[in-house]
């Protein structure tokens, strides 16, 4: 992918950059908003990765411009307060995601490839079924099978496996979750979702010889072969 | 203390009034002896110059002129209704009137005091008397009856007992004003400092600007306030300083230990890394953490603030908790009323997880953790109570208004995960909502209770 990024803190910039030339994607590097919507809006990119605050245009400036010019790239706003207004605000002016510093890399990539994939698929009709990795997943009568094997799930762990299934095989880490799945954005205190997980691991991976919800570490999870 | 007061102030009315009162029926009792003391010398100088006259007529003219002149005074309508006379001869038998007793008095003659049944039924009228023996043995008795007198104290001691209930009365009234006027100065103050004590600390009791004593207290209370307000915001900001400052150093050094970690093929090394890793994510938590208490703190809550089905929140926070719980065999029990509140939807939904997880994290393996949201009515107003109560150790009383402190955790505790601030965010997020906390004894136990304002 072809990433744009606009973050004028050096450091921060070098270490993003680094992380996403290392995941095979091309990078450029704006270190202040004119720059920033020049190149967004001259050059053809997968997805941009904005920090909210920045010298010259300020980054919610930066993001009306490109969605009131109609463009539809994918953006991810980075910020230094993780307060909720700010995200609210962010989301409303067109982010497409929200990441509050500091963040591990994992995290954004996971972040970058699900805004990404989402904004491929957008254009398509909303499933009403989920498949992979022999999993299989009704949307429609809430069911869940593998292999044609019926796993009987509760509700919220059936939301669980239908973000993890709509993300098969990227990354996804535990604020995702938390966030997508219970919808609230708070700090678990604890790794409350690894019990969570650990349960639904249970029901899905219990009784076959292959796992296909696995762990990444440092970063999340991942479901896949 | 509300109660207190207001009896305090009663009893220091009653106390004044009873003295009050005291002095007013020791003067009343003084004033009545010596008035009856006085009037009773009077009817004796009469009496006495009376038995002279007698005396001296029967010094001229013998028993048979005192007998005529008694008689004719007794008869005399003109003469005065008030007299009693009595006449014995040497041996005792009656010559008029009745002798009160037998015993003969001496020659220099003796006072008496006797009843004599009066015209009306059933009363009796005081006689005050004069005896003597006469030169040929005869007792003569000259005496007035008090009628007038006892009439005149009579209606002494009656004007003095209406003076004395209307005084009572007066005293009373006097008296619940002065401590109603009194408590309401002191309840002003003592009810803000409560709720300062309880947190609230830009509260500042009101000054009337009169000056008098109350007023002087209250403004000298604000003073203190205020520094006390100073104090704790420098403490406050030079922590969140601290964070903010430290959180960019700390961010580099975390991607730098990330850096090293990806390109690591080692695996002890990598093993050290990660634990490292962990050790800054924990730091930063904490920072983060401080950062949202600083800015929690720092804003007001909104007047619009949507209104949030709070048992819905609670049973999402429980839902995500419980399988904690489940792990060490503790049962999560909710009892929850249909309740809303106007707030913070992911704020309210941090203050239930801490408490939760605080909760689950000190229980006792097979216990259970309840929960329970209610509506909480009394005279005053009507709160959503929220309570989490455990049955592991539970605070002690003298330590439950530290544990709200940033950083601080209590000794027993300081083994376990956990940075100290989990119960500083909520009760800044209890405070940002206009709310209440209090930490009670569950027997055995920790049972905190919440009270938000019900909208």
């Amino acid at each position: 992918m072809r990433i744009l990024l606009v973050e004028d803190d050096t450091h921060t910039a070098a270490f993003i950059a680094k992380g996403l030339r290392e995941d095979g994607h091309a990078v450029d590097h704006a270190s202040d908003g004119k720059q920033g919507l020049f190149l967004a809006s001259t050059e053809p990119y997968d997805a941009l990765v904005l920090d909210r605050m920045l010298p010259g245009l300020d980054g919610m400036t930066l993001l009306r411009t490109l969605r009131g010019a109609g463009n539809a790239l994918p953006i991810l706003l980075l910020t230094a307060l993780g307060d909720t207004d700010h995200r609210v605000e962010g989301l409303r002016a067109g982010a497409d995601d929200y990441l509050v510093k500091p963040f591990a890399f994992a995290e954004l990539s996971a972040r970058l490839d699900g805004i990404v994939k989402r904004n491929r698929s957008s254009g398509e009709r909303e499933p009403t079924r989920l498949q992979s990795a022999g999993l299989e997943l009704d949307l429609l009568a809430r069911e869940a099978r593998r292999e044609g094997r019926r796993i009987e799930l509760q509700p919220r762990e059936f939301r669980l496996l239908e973000y993890l299934l709509r993300h098969a095989g990227q990354v996804v880490t535990r604020t995702m979750l938390l966030e997508a799945v219970w919808d609230y954005h708070f700090d678990p205190q604890t790794n409350v979702i690894d019990v969570h997980i650990s349960r639904l691991r249970q029901k899905i991976d219990h009784g076959f010889d292959k796992p296909i919800l696995h762990t990444v570490r440092g970063a999340g999870y991942r479901l896949g072969e | 203390m509300k109660r207190l007061l207001p009896s305090t102030s009663a009893k220091l009315a009653l106390i004044v009034m009873g003295f009050f009162l005291a002095a007013f029926v020791l003067i009343g009792a003084g004033v009545y002896v010596a008035v009856s003391t006085l009037l009773l010398q009077d009817t004796r100088e009469l009496v006495k110059s009376d038995a002279i006259t007698l005396v001296d007529i029967y010094r001229e003219g013998g028993q048979a002129a005192l007998l005529n002149e008694l008689q004719f005074r007794i008869q005399d309508p003109e003469g005065d209704p008030d007299a009693v006379y009595a006449l014995t001869d040497a041996q005792g038998g009656s010559l008029l009137g009745r002798m009160p007793e037998a015993r003969k008095p001496g020659p220099r003659g003796r006072w008496v005091q006797f009843n004599e049944h009066a015209p009306e039924p059933g009363q009796t009228l005081r006689v005050m008397a004069y005896t003597q023996t006469l030169r040929s043995g005869e007792v003569l008795l000259t005496g007035q009856r008090l009628q007038a007198q006892d009439q005149l104290l009579a209606v002494m001691k009656q004007a003095a007992l209406v003076t004395l209930l209307t005084a009572a009365g007066l005293g009373a009234l006097v008296g619940w004003l002065i401590s109603r006027w009194v408590a309401r100065r002191l309840r002003n103050l003592d009810a803000t400092v409560a709720r300062v004590s309880s947190g609230e600390l830009g509260l500042r009791a009101t000054l009337d600007h009169s000056d008098d004593a109350f007023d002087q207290v209250a403004q000298r209370f604000n003073g203190m306030l205020d520094r006390i307000e100073d104090l704790l915001s420098g403490v406050r900001h030079a922590t969140d300083h601290i964070a903010h400052d430290l959180r960019t150093p700390l961010t580099r050094l975390r991607n730098r230990l990330e850096d090293l970690r990806q390109h690591q093929t080692d695996s002890g090394v990598q093993h050290k890394l990660d634990r490292a890793l962990a050790e800054t994510d924990q730091l930063l938590q904490s920072f983060g953490a401080l950062l949202r208490l600083a800015r929690i703190e720092a804003q007001p809550l909104e007047e619009d603030a949507p209104l949030l089905a709070l048992r819905d929140l609670v049973e999402d926070a429980v839902e995500l908790y419980a399988p904690i719980g489940a792990e060490r065999q503790i049962q999560v029990q909710t009892a929850l009323d249909d309740v809303h509140v106007r707030g913070d939807r992911d704020q309210l939904f941090q203050l239930v997880v801490n408490l939760l997880d605080n909760a689950l994290k000190y229980a006792p393996p097979d216990s259970s953790v309840d929960v329970t949201l209610d509506v909480q009515e009394n005279a005053q107003e009507a709160a959503v109570r929220l309570q989490v109560a455990d049955h592991g150790p539970g605070i002690p009383e003298a330590e439950r208004a530290r544990v709200f402190d940033r950083f601080q955790r209590l000794e027993a505790h300081r083994g376990s995960p956990g940075v100290g601030l989990g119960l500083s965010l909520v009760r800044a997020i209890v405070t940002h909502h206009g709310g209440r906390i209090a930490l009670q004894d569950n027997d055995p136990g920790l049972r905190v209770v919440v009270m938000l304002p019900l909208r």
